[in-house]
């Protein structure tokens, strides 16, 4: 028994025949892909996104409308650039199109030979019904265009009136952008609240802060020529303010995403919670019983961006073309519009913001005319370059806000900790 | 700590033994009854304070949007199919390994067998990257047949049934059938196998279990969304609509009545069986 | 792969009865029968087919996938593109991966966490069990049900059972007034929760073990031990404890095994967003060494390294698994 630890023999014909075994899984692995992935059939044509990722509407819309395809959407749970990958790491069942999430954009250039050039498809002739900025997001530093803007992801300040009518606090939009301009002063409210009203929390966690006070600079953290900015002005700046609104103690303990957070929405024990048009979705759906209760105000401390997603051709899909019709018929601007009233994604296509449906008042926020803060917000976005190292260098700056949020390390720790670690996997990547 | 019915405290002592072993079950069985208190309640029911400790009545809502939300059937389907023919192939191709190795010698038998106890050892973390990139040139990424082919046979119920083989077959009983004149295969089939019919229900019941539950393996090979086993489709079911909570403790519910049914049908024997295995080893 | 589901596994997510390894060795006594060796190899073609299957499967799921992935650990590969030969720099990483070291710490402790209060309830429970006349096969059946249910569903039901907002365990202390605790947002409270999963799923199995192991102990022993005036807790201690080691060694190996293999309970438990990776909760406290091999394998398609921190598992396993063993051989002395 004790000499067989593992199944490679140790004998020195075993290692020969190793040795070969290993020859045989290089060529496993350097195989040509065969172009036409396991699943892939006729007609079909399959459409990858996520809840409220697109109008489900307009989706249906689609399948009836384009009838040369069988077109089918589904809805894909968990972390969806991870199952994306790995289906193309698999070579199997890759959709045809499928929902790129802003956040990961830049992460995706890495791997732009999966998709289908959109230019070669003739997208150039479209470019100025888009955003320039986000279309610049879809361009890879080779020139390939690799997705077609969806949404963009305007930040602003949801709020409970009735909470804050609780806690002494103004109740309109307006008042409330007047009073909480500034982080400062959110914060202010955020201990008003605390202390008026047991158990509500102003602030999801120092994430939010965090995330949201990077978003306002026009900064990352690698820049474009692959250098390291993460221990930058900006980022220090964002990290400080997350870190003071930790110890006024106005921050919650509650997991990002979790069934917790849902409760605590429901019940209004987090009244006020800062996040992009698109998420205005998703809080319909998780507290249904709060419709009428939410207003939305500009952002303190001004507009950013978070989020906000595109639309690919994976380069499995055997009719492009017909994809590309697709494709561009479900992001014009009037559907971008129904996108925006059916799903809260704000239209990265400026023809639809002067649309009479945009205006429509929105009862889950008491009949409020939402573009009136989400508007002006998408003009005045700062834009940054993203970078695709981006996600895995910021990683461990992350995790150490969630350390001092939830465990509360010691800032001075968390930040050494932080950069400690982000070097060496700025390193590991080939970021300096 | 044998029973001890002449000393005269014994009936107390027999009550507050029921007492603490029926709050060790209440224990054990309360989580069911609590998926089934959530699964019949609503959302908001769900999270309200204090908590609705009893049963509601919108288990039909919330299974209606299981339904909607996942292929509920086509999962279960697909999980029974698995479930089923892994139990089949490792049913024969370990029953006829270990009859090979409990009741016959051939050049290298030992070698062999030192090898299948080393695999024992061996994580299988270590082949999963590997088993994806192979199967993923085999074309079976997304189907069943990744599930299957891998699980037809096992180092554990080799090991199992040869243990359990050495003691049941007795030699003159093959001796009797060559002398008949049945060869290898004659032997295995007719002789062996009707005499080991209680191991292999055990391995069976074992095997299906296993192959019900399994998760790790299923989660990465299974990359079609519309073909997943109901572990899966559970854990997506939780991932998307992790807002309507109520829903998915319909599907949990649902996802773990099958194997309840089975297990309870089958427990009396299938607990002695494996209890007895792990004593005398 | 938590259970039998691969050729070349042992079942590991379902406590199997891992038969003792060293009382029979190969050629046991008696076990194999007199013909055969005289005759020439190819004569034997029936029983090398009968146990081809098993070794077939190996070979193609088992062996070729293990040296793959040495090879692969010496590569730079997302699973997409192409590889990139990267010498020892994988390795290297990985023994100065804190978050690595830590996930061995927090699969060691979650692990210690769940089998002692099992093993002792389990202990507790059978010695209960097997005093008790009547019901005794009503309780069996009540107490193994929860090994036999999936674990995805339990996960999810344990995650509102923990659940900071509406969780029944914070209910129950609010309503003695104490504080409620952020089970699933602290690392104290997410390896209480994972540990108290695994102690709920695993006490009735090993009760039924451990009582069957009682059964076997001749009552003459007790009998003997009452005369010369031995109390229930010295004979347990005197007699029941000894006789059992074998028992207690065999379900401390299984779960040991399956312990350091812990993957669902965590990855169902503290479930990813769409848009985040599952890193176990805050300060990973909840990132078993499988949950981060998934992670950074499929999540961040880090196919190279995933294949050195599979090898990095294999190592701590098999240093635990002699560490078992030799406990194992000296019982056998």
């Amino acid at each position: 028994m004790r000499r067989v630890v593992g199944a490679v023999p140790l004998s020195r014909r075993g290692l020969l025949r190793a040795g070969g075994l290993g020859a045989a899984a290089a060529a496993l692995a350097g195989t040509p892909a065969c172009s036409v992935p396991t699943g892939s059939t006729g007609r079909q044509m399959t459409l990858w996104y996520w809840t409220s990722g697109l109008s489900d509407k307009v989706v249906g819309e689609a399948r009836r409308k384009f009838t040369a395809v069988d077109l089918r959407p589904v809805q894909i749970g968990g972390y969806f650039r991870s199952k994306l990958l790995t289906n193309m790491a698999g070579r199997a069942y890759v959709p045809d199109i499928t929902g790129l999430k802003g956040e990961d954009m830049a992460s995706y250039h890495a791997n732009a030979d999966q998709f289908m050039d959109l230019r070669a498809l003739g997208a150039d002739a479209l470019a100025d019904r888009y955003l320039p900025w986000k279309w610049r997001e879809c361009i890879t530093s080779q020139g390939r265009m690799i997705g077609f803007p969806i949404d963009v992801g305007p930040t602003a300040h949801y709020y409970r009136p009735d909470v804050f009518e609780r806690a002494g606090l103004p109740t309109e939009p307006d008042d409330v952008a007047a009073q909480m301009s500034s982080w400062d002063t959110y914060f202010a409210a955020g201990r008003r609240l605390r202390k008026k009203v047991p158990g509500a929390s102003m602030i999801l966690g120092m994430t939010d802060v965090f995330q949201y006070a990077i978003g306002q600079s026009t900064e990352r953290f690698v820049d474009k020529d692959k250098h390291f900015i993460g221990d930058g002005e900006h980022v220090r700046h964002a990290w400080d303010l997350a870190v003071r609104a930790k110890r006024m103690g106005i921050t919650s303990h509650l997991r990002p995403g979790s069934p917790d957070q849902t409760a605590a929405l429901a019940k209004g024990r987090l009244p006020s919670q800062l996040n992009p048009s698109w998420w205005s979705a998703d809080l319909k759906l998780s507290a249904p019983g709060s419709k009428g209760k939410w207003r939305v105000a500009r952002m303190p401390g001004g507009p950013a961006n978070y989020g906000g997603s595109f639309l690919a051709i994976t380069k499995y899909c055997r009719k492009p073309e017909q994809a590309f019709e697709i494709i561009t018929w479900l992001l014009d601007a009037d559907n971008q519009t129904r996108g925006f009233t059916d799903a809260g994604l704000f239209p990265s296509t400026p023809a639809s913001y002067t649309h009479k449906a945009m205006r429509a008042p929105d009862p889950f926020f008491g009949g409020q005319v939402t573009v009136d803060v989400f508007g002006p917000a998408a003009e005045k976005i700062p834009v940054a370059y993203n970078s695709p190292y981006d996600v895995a260098v910021s990683q461990p700056i992350r995790d150490e806000i969630v350390n001092i949020n939830d465990l509360g390390k010691d800032p001075d720790d968390a930040w050494r900790d932080a950069m400690s670690k982000v070097r060496r996997i700025a390193d590991h990547l080939g970021v300096s | 700590m044998r029973p001890t019915p002449r000393t005269k405290g014994s009936r107390r002592n027999g009550l507050a033994l029921h007492l603490i072993l029926i709050t060790g079950m209440v224990l054990s069985l309360f989580p069911f009854y609590w998926t089934l208190v959530m699964a019949t309640n609503t959302t908001g029911d769900i999270f309200r304070y204090p908590p609705k400790l009893t049963i509601g009545s919108h288990f039909g809502d919330n299974v209606s949007k299981v339904f909607d939300s996942i292929d509920f059937p086509g999962s279960m389907l697909n999980t029974f199919v698995v479930a089923v023919s892994v139990t089949v192939l490792v049913l024969f191709f370990d029953s006829l390994a270990a009859f090979t190795f409990a009741k016959f010698d051939f050049p290298g038998r030992r070698a062999l067998f030192v090898v299948l106890m080393g695999i024992f050892m061996v994580p299988t973390q270590l082949q999963a990257i590997p088993q994806f990139v192979i199967m993923a040139r085999l074309g079976w990424i997304g189907s069943l047949t990744a599930l299957i082919v891998p699980a037809a046979a096992n180092a554990f119920g080799i090991f199992w049934m040869r243990q359990y083989m050495m003691g049941a077959i007795h030699d003159e009983l093959l001796d009797a059938a060559r002398l008949d004149g049945c060869g290898f295969f004659r032997q295995y089939w007719h002789v062996a196998l009707p005499v080991v019919r209680p191991g292999l229900a055990f391995l069976g019941i074992y095997t299906f279990i296993a192959s019900w539950n399994d998760y790790m393996w299923p989660l990465i090979a299974l990359v079609n969304p519309h073909n997943l086993t109901l572990q899966v489709a559970l854990s997506q079911l939780n991932g998307v609509h992790s807002t309507d909570y109520s829903m998915v403790m319909a599907g949990a519910l649902l996802a773990m009545i099958p194997l309840l049914v089975v297990f309870v049908l089958a427990a009396r024997h299938f607990i002695a069986d494996l209890a007895k295995g792990a004593v005398r080893g | 792969m938590d259970t039998t589901s691969t050729a070349a596994g042992a079942p590991r997510g379902r406590r199997a009865h891992l038969p003792r390894l060293t009382r029979q060795a190969p050629t046991g006594p008696g076990a194999v029968r007199p013909d055969g060796l005289r005759r020439a190899p190819a004569d034997h073609w029936p029983k090398y087919l009968a146990i081809s299957p098993f070794y077939l499967l190996f070979l193609a799921f088992g062996l070729i996938p293990v040296v793959f992935s040495l090879y692969l650990a010496f590569h730079r590969w997302d699973g997409i593109g192409g590889m990139e030969y990267a010498g020892l720099s994988q390795f290297r990483y990985l023994l100065t991966d804190s978050q690595f070291w830590n996930s061995i710490s927090v699969t060691v402790q979650i692990w210690a966490m769940a089998t002692v209060p099992t093993l002792f309830l389990a202990m507790v429970t059978a010695v209960l069990m097997n005093s008790a006349v009547r019901f005794k096969g009503f309780y069996r059946v009540a107490y193994f049900v929860p090994s036999v249910t999936s674990i995805v569903a339990i996960a999810i039901v344990f995650g509102s059972i923990f659940s900071t907002e509406f969780g029944l365990t914070n209910a129950a202390l609010r309503a003695v007034g104490l504080d409620t605790v952020p089970w699933l947002n602290s690392p104290w409270g997410i390896k209480t929760a994972i540990a108290a999963l695994m102690t709920w799923q695993w006490v009735g199995y090993n009760a039924i073990i451990y009582l069957a192991g009682l059964q076997t102990i001749p009552s003459e022993l007790y009998e003997a031990a009452r005369v010369d005036g031995a109390g229930p807790v010295q004979s347990f201690f005197r007699i029941t404890v000894p006789m059992m080691r074998p028992v207690i060694l065999f379900t401390l190996v299984v779960s040991t095994v399956t312990g350091l293999q812990s993957f669902s309970e965590s990855q169902v438990l503290l479930a990813s967003t769409s848009n985040t990776s599952n890193a176990g909760g805050p300060d990973n406290a909840g990132q078993t060494m499988v949950l981060y091999f998934y992670q950074q394998t499929f999540d961040n398609n880090d196919f190279g390294y995933g294949a050195a921190m599979a090898w990095g598992i294999f190592l701590v396993v098999a240093l635990f698994a002699i560490i078992n063993w030799r406990l194992v051989q000296r019982r056998e002395r």
